[in-house]
C-alpha cells in the first residue's frame, strides 16, 4: 500500500516537472522544472529497488547534465532568463500525434498485459550484482565507452582551445 | 515503521543543529585568537552577569536572524529565492543519514533502513545538489555579484567533484563495497586506511576537495566578502540567510563524516569492547577533529585566485587523484600475496611514486605560472 501512494507521488511529481519543463517560457524555472522531473524519476528507480539507477540519475542527470544546461544557458548571449517571446504552436496536431503513438506502443506490453522477457526478469538491480555484470561479461563494452568518453573530452578541450594557442605564444616572444 | 523511521531521523537533525550551533561559537572563538581577540564572550545566562565564554551567543544569533527582516529584491524572482535556501538544507540534512553512526537507541532493522548498498554513490549524488541551489540563489537575486558568486561556485563545485569522488574510489576498491557500514567495519582495530600510502594520499585530497565544495576558505571564492561581498548570499537576510548559514555547516559536517567513514576508521577508537556506545562519540570527535582543522585553515590561508583554484584542481588534484588508483591497485594485488615483505616493498614504492608525482606536478605547475599581467591597469 505504502508504496502504491509512493507510486502516485512520484508519479505525479515527475509528470507534473514534465509538463512545467516544457510549458514554461523562462528557460531556467524550465531547467528547474526538469531537475524536479529527474528527481521523480529517481525516486521511481527507487521504488524499484534499483538504487544504484536511482542514485546514478541523480548524479548524472540532476548532478552533471542540470549543471551543464544552467551553464550553457549563461554562456548564451542575451538571456536574462524570462523571455516573453511565445513559443511557435504550428503543427502541433501532428506533434499530439506523434506523441499519442509512442506512448501507445511504449505501453503495448503493459495493455497486452505481455508477461516481461525472461532476460528482464533474471536482472538482479543490486550494486554487486551491476559490478560484477559490469566487470566480467561487459568490460569490453564498458572499456569501448570510457574510451569514447575520453576521447570527447579531449575532442571537446581541443575545439575550446582552437587555433588561439600558437598566436598567442608568437605575441609572447 | 513510521515511529523507527522518526527515532532514527530526529535525533540525528537534533543533534547535528546543536553541533552547528556549537561550531559557529567554536569558529568565532579560534578565528578571534588566531586574530589576537577575544570574539564573543558577553553573551550568557540571560539576566544575570554570568558569561559562560560567550556559549550563549549562537542561541542570541538565532533569535535576531528569526526576526531580522526578510527583504526580497525588486527584480528577484520570489519563488526562487525562497527556494534556494530551503533546497540548499534538504541536500546536506539528507546525507546525514548515510553516516555510519551506530546509536545506542538504534537496533538491526533501524539502521538497516539508511545504509543503502550504495550509500557512498548515494552521498556525492545528493551532495551534488548544493550546486543547483547556490546557483538558483545567484539567479533569482537579480544582483551582478550574487550571480557572479553562483558561476563561480558552481565552476568551483563542479571541478573539485571529480577528484573528491576519485580519491574515494580508493577505499571502494580496498574494501570491495560501496556500503558506508562495512567500510568503517574494514578499519576497525586501528587499520585506517589513512596509515597507508595511497590511503594518506586519498585521505589529503579529500580534504583540499572537500573545503573546495563545502566553499570553505581558503577556496571561498564564491562568498568572497572583499570581492564580490559575500556572492550568492549577497541579497539574503533574515531567516533564509540562517538557513544558508546552518545548510553550509551541515554539509561541513556530512563531508566530514564522509572523510571519517572512509580514512578514519568511522566510529573505530579504544575502549569499544567495553562500552560499544563509545563509538558515536568516537565518530563525533574526528568530525569535530576535521573541523578543527577547517577552522584553522580559515584564519590562516589566504583566499585562491580565479586561475590558481581551476589550475589546481585540474592540473594538480586530478593527475594525482588518477595515478593513486593505479598505485592502490597495485598495492592491493600485493596484498593478496600476504607476504610481509612484499608488503613493505610496496609501501615503500607507492611512497615514492606519489612523493615525486606530487612534488613533479608541483615543479610542471609552477613552471607555467606567468608573471602577472594588468589588463586594466598599470
Amino acid at each position: 500500500m505504502n508504496e502504491v501512494i509512493a507510486f502516485w507521488i512520484l508519479s505525479a511529481i515527475a509528470v507534473l516537472g514534465a509538463l512545467v519543463a516544457v510549458r514554461k517560457r523562462n528557460l531556467i524555472h524550465g531547467v528547474f522544472a526538469l531537475l524536479v522531473f529527474f528527481a521523480g524519476l529517481s525516486g521511481l528507480f527507487l521504488l524499484l529497488l534499483a538504487e544504484f539507477i536511482a542514485a546514478v540519475q541523480v548524479l548524472v542527470y540532476i548532478g552533471a547534465v542540470g549543471v551543464l544546461l544552467l551553464f550553457a544557458i549563461m554562456l548564451t548571449e542575451r538571456v536574462a532568463g524570462d523571455d516573453d517571446r511565445r513559443m511557435t504552436s504550428r503543427g502541433w496536431s501532428w506533434g499530439l500525434v506523434a506523441a499519442v503513438a509512442l506512448f501507445v506502443v511504449l505501453l503495448l506490453p503493459a495493455i497486452q498485459e505481455l508477461p516481461p522477457p525472461e532476460a528482464a526478469q533474471a536482472i538482479d538491480p543490486s550494486v554487486k550484482e551491476l559490478g560484477h555484470k559490469l566487470m566480467n561479461p561487459y568490460v569490453v563494452t564498458l572499456e569501448v565507452l570510457a574510451l569514447l568518453l575520453t576521447a570527447a573530452l579531449i575532442g571537446a578541450v581541443t575545439a575550446a582551445q582552437g587555433v588561439r594557442m600558437p598566436k598567442e605564444e608568437d605575441s609572447q616572444e | 515503521m513510521s515511529l523507527e523511521l522518526l527515532i532514527a531521523t530526529v535525533p540525528l537533525m537534533l543533534i547535528f543543529a546543536t553541533l552547528f550551533a556549537f561550531t559557529t561559537w567554536l569558529e568565532r572563538k579560534a578565528l578571534a585568537r588566531i586574530q589576537n581577540r577575544i570574539g564573543p564572550n558577553k553573551v550568557g545566562i540571560p539576566c544575570t552577569r554570568i558569561g559562560l565564554f560567550g556559549l550563549g551567543q549562537p542561541a542570541a544569533d538565532g533569535i535576531k536572524m528569526i526576526f531580522k527582516e526578510n527583504i526580497v529584491p525588486r527584480g528577484a524572482d520570489r519563488l526562487f529565492h525562497l527556494l534556494a535556501p530551503i533546497l540548499a538544507l534538504i541536500p546536506s540534512m539528507l546525507v546525514l543519514c548515510f553516516l555510519p553512526l551506530d546509536f545506542p537507541w538504534l537496533n538491526e532493522n533501524s539502521v538497516k533502513a539508511f545504509l543503502l548498498d550504495g550509500a557512498v554513490i548515494f552521498f556525492f549524488a545528493i551532495t551534488g545538489l548544493n550546486t543547483l541551489a547556490v546557483f538558483m540563489a545567484g539567479w533569482a537575486s537579480r544582483n551582478k555579484y550574487s550571480l557572479l558568486g553562483g558561476m563561480r561556485a558552481v565552476a568551483q563545485m563542479v571541478s573539485y567533484e571529480i577528484p573528491l569522488v576519485l580519491s574515494a574510489v580508493i577505499v571502494v576498491m580496498m574494501v570491495g563495497s560501496l556500503n558506508a557500514a562495512e567500510i568503517a567495519k574494514a578499519q576497525t582495530g586501528g587499520d585506517w586506511f589513512v596509515f597507508s600510502p595511497w590511503g594518506f594520499a586519498a585521505f589529503v585530497i579529500f580534504f583540499i576537495a572537500a573545503l573546495a565544495e563545502t566553499n570553505r576558505s581558503p577556496f571561498d571564492l564564491p562568498e568572497a566578502e572583499s570581492e564580490i561581498i559575500a556572492g550568492y548570499f549577497t541579497e539574503y537576510s533574515g531567516f533564509k540567510f540562517a538557513l544558508f548559514f546552518l545548510a553550509e555547516y551541515i554539509a561541513m559536517f556530512a563531508i566530514s563524516g564522509l572523510a571519517v567513514t572512509l580514512f578514519l576508521g568511522g566510529g573505530d577508537g579504544p575502549g569499544l569492547a567495553v562500552l560499544p556506545w563509545l563509538s558515536v562519540i568516537w565518530f563525533l570527535a574526528k568530525i569535530f577533529a576535521l573541523i578543527a582543522v577547517m577552522i584553522w585553515l580559515r584564519g590562516t590561508l589566504p583566499r585562491l585566485r580565479v586561475d590558481q583554484l581551476m589550475g589546481f584542481a585540474w592540473k594538480f588534484m586530478l593527475p594525482l587523484s588518477i595515478l593513486n588508483i593505479f598505485v592502490a591497485g597495485f598495492a592491493w594485488h600485493a596484498e593478496q600475496l600476504d607476504n610481509t615483505f612484499i608488503t613493505v616493498i610496496t609501501w615503500v614504492i607507492s611512497l615514492a611514486i606519489l612523493y615525486s608525482a606530487a612534488s613533479g606536478l608541483n615543479q610542471l605547475n609552477r613552471g607555467k605560472v606567468r608573471p602577472r599581467e594588468y589588463k586594466y591597469a598599470e
